[in-house]
């Protein structure tokens, strides 16, 4: 049942991407281990600092699997932005409310996110299946779309009292928060919600014909045609669902991080989901593994300021090197023979 | 009439490294390569075409220096593409974010500077004509090299046996290569002549139109540029009408700032729904009901998509 074969391939793999971040990074003239170290202790080194992860975390890990449905299709969901923005804009909406002072308001945000950010990707599905627009291009459109609806909101209906600017909406009521517990606001709420759905992925993956459909989507649109079952269904189906998991990412960072909305509020995490995926190659253990190591880079990214007075891009540098790394070391299929080598020296 | 005048000369002076970009990125997918690393490219470009020209005090070695730049980049691209047979889409998207990452990060020393200016270059007699000669003749070498470059492009890829190479290899490779052109050559050619152009593109951003360094210096405008291809229906005159319309919106943006926030900050996203709506366009008048639509509208937004864009070359082409 477990690949252990694939296993050592990939963690040759990871040694060998690893390897080059760390000349890269002396390349730049920093020391890796400094900025590991720090990176390390800026985000898991207090009880505090490891919650901040979470919420960090809650988006990325949400967007990574909302993105697993739509690659399993076969479609490269580069409107994840999108979505993100559109759930935010109906958790705020809902917040804005009426309901926004009482305490049922964080579950009806989470109703209405998850309905905005799935119709924002329905939309991509139907450019897709009914339009045939190239789903990089639909996509990528309603990202900007989604911001410019946002700077409009923010600007427009949603302002401050007395004061037009791009700085975002009022803070929430306090009641529109993420329910959290503990002196250092624990979101057990959103964690529950994560588990849950990454749970319900996997069997919804691997053991229904949803699942399976999905991915004979992706892999022989033709075929599918052979056995009965119309693929564009199932493209409409995943984004529906990758939209509606977006959209709670997007209410995620709207109640949790921010509390209110501001213009960059997706954060670019729907870029980082969608490096995320590429490596996992739509494996769901490894993006929800990837996820938080990629939120531990963010959040002890920020502190690199701090302490030792680099940039925090450096992080982004090094996401992007990994990721890029990965896939080419993947394609040269350097691994094998490095592994070849090993057992033959072990086998003598 | 001079504030009209004056509102040309910017457009067309503003609107030079889009046009330079959107046809670079044109030629690019007529070969059938998504070059989506077109913001990182550019903002990397900006960046060491403005450490170029600020070290060596000569602007030109910084337009140079880009367009090797860009070039270089492409050939990775094109690597991975034909060579590894990876997802163009895939690598594209991990080398913007990679480049935007990493100008930001090397040109923290460099914001803010004051490198090499470009001066304008009056054209003798013909910048003398009232009104035309003031809105056409009468700009720095390279905007003249970006009005130039329009027809040369259309003709290298309609009238020259290369580029018509080029456009083949984009429709339908499997049968450009049974007619002995050789695809993969074709490809790496369109990729490079694009990356290059756009590293020219960046290059014009910060050492004329948006004039120095500053972090995320030409953030969006990749991004931009790929939605403009699209409207211009892959035609290097369209492409260029576009990216003129989109220097109008620029001003007109600029102008609307002392008016209302809002709309000079939702004026430049414009083009976006733009690009969706023509890509509707273009698949409702190839459906049966299409025919009904008159030729002159056909003509005036519908676009020649190249078939094989953004897809892996064959495997039957080794």
């Amino acid at each position: 049942m477990f690949d252990f074969d694939n296993l050592k391939i990939n963690s040759i793999r990871l040694l060998l991407t690893l390897f080059i971040i760390f000349f890269t990074l002396i390349l730049f003239g920093i020391s890796p281990f400094e900025v590991f170290q720090s990176i390390i202790y800026g985000s898991l080194g207090s009880e505090s600092k490891f919650i901040r992860t979470l919420i960090v975390w809650a988006p990325i890990s949400l967007a990574s699997l909302a993105l697993i449905y739509t690659f399993s299709a076969g479609m490269w969901n580069i409107g994840i932005e999108g979505q993100i923005i559109m759930g935010a804009v109906g958790a705020t909406f809902i917040a804005r409310s009426f309901l926004g002072d009482y305490l049922i308001s964080p579950y009806i945000q989470i109703l209405f996110a998850v309905l905005f950010g799935g119709l924002w990707g329905l939309l991509s599905a139907l450019l897709k299946v009914k339009g045939n627009v190239h789903e990089i291009f639909s996509g990528l459109g309603l990202d900007f779309v989604a911001s410019g609806i946002v700077i409009f909101l923010i600007i427009g209906p949603w302002k401050r009292d007395g004061i037009a600017s791009t700085g975002g909406t009022d803070l929430f009521h306090k009641a529109s928060w993420i329910p959290t517990i503990g002196n250092h606001n624990f979101p057990l709420m959103l964690i529950v919600i994560i588990l849950f759905l990454y749970l319900l992925s996997y069997v919804v993956l691997n053991f229904t014909s949803l699942g399976i459909r999905l991915k004979s989507t992706g892999i022989n649109v033709l075929a599918t045609e052979r056995f009965y079952f119309k693929s564009d269904r199932y493209i409409v189906f995943s984004y529906l669902i990758a939209g509606s998991i977006a959209g709670i990412a997007g209410f995620s960072q709207a109640s949790g991080a921010y509390h209110k909305l501001v213009p960059s509020i997706s954060g670019g995490f729907g870029f980082l989901a969608i490096l995320i995926v590429l490596i996992s190659s739509r494996n769901i253990y490894f993006s929800f593994i990837l996820s938080f190591l990629f939120s531990i880079l963010i959040v002890g990214g920020s502190q690199l300021q701090i302490r030792l007075g680099l940039d925090n891009t450096i992080i982004g540098i090094i996401q992007a090197t990994f990721v890029l790394s990965w896939l080419v070391l993947q394609r040269i299929k350097v691994e094998n023979m490095i592994l070849q080598k090993i057992s033959r020296v072990f086998s003598k | 009439m001079i504030f009209f005048e004056n509102t040309l000369i910017t457009v067309i002076s503003l609107s030079t490294p889009l046009v330079i970009a959107v046809i670079g990125e044109t030629i690019s997918e007529k070969s059938g390569v998504i070059n989506l690393s077109a913001e990182g490219t550019i903002m990397i470009c900006a960046l060491f075409g403005f450490i170029f020209g600020y070290i060596s005090d000569v602007a030109t070695l910084g337009f140079l220096f880009a367009m090797f730049l860009g070039a270089g980049i492409a050939v990775f691209i094109s690597y991975c593409d034909i060579k590894l047979r990876m997802d163009q889409i895939a690598v594209g998207f991990v080398l913007t974010i990679l480049l935007s990452h990493l100008s930001n990060y090397l040109g923290q020393d460099y914001v803010r500077l004051n490198g090499p200016m470009i001066t304008k270059i009056q054209i003798p007699l013909l910048s003398k004509i009232p009104f035309m000669g003031n809105v056409l003749f009468n700009h720095s070498f390279i905007t003249y090299l970006s009005i130039l470059l329009i027809p040369s492009a259309w003709f290298f890829l309609n009238k020259t046996t290369i580029g018509l190479s080029i456009r083949s290899a984009g429709e339908n490779p499997l049968a450009a290569s049974s007619r002995g052109i050789d695809v993969k050559k074709m490809r790496f050619l369109g990729t490079i002549i694009g990356g290059s152009l756009l590293g020219l593109a960046g290059a014009t951003f910060s050492l004329y139109t948006k004039y120095g360094w500053s972090e995320g210096h030409t953030t969006n405008y990749g991004w931009i540029i790929l939605a403009i291809a699209i409207f211009g229906g892959w035609n290097p005159y369209r492409a260029a009408v576009g990216a003129y319309s989109f220097g109008l919106l620029q001003v007109l943006a600029i102008k609307a700032q002392s008016v209302t926030l809002a709309l000079s900050q939702i004026l430049p996203l414009l083009p976006f729904p733009i690009m969706i709506f023509v890509l509707i366009f273009i698949q409702y008048i190839n459906t049966k009901d299409g025919k009904y639509v008159p030729r002159v509208i056909v003509s005036l937004i519908a676009g020649n998509q190249p078939k094989a864009l953004g897809e892996k070359l064959p495997e039957e082409i080794k």
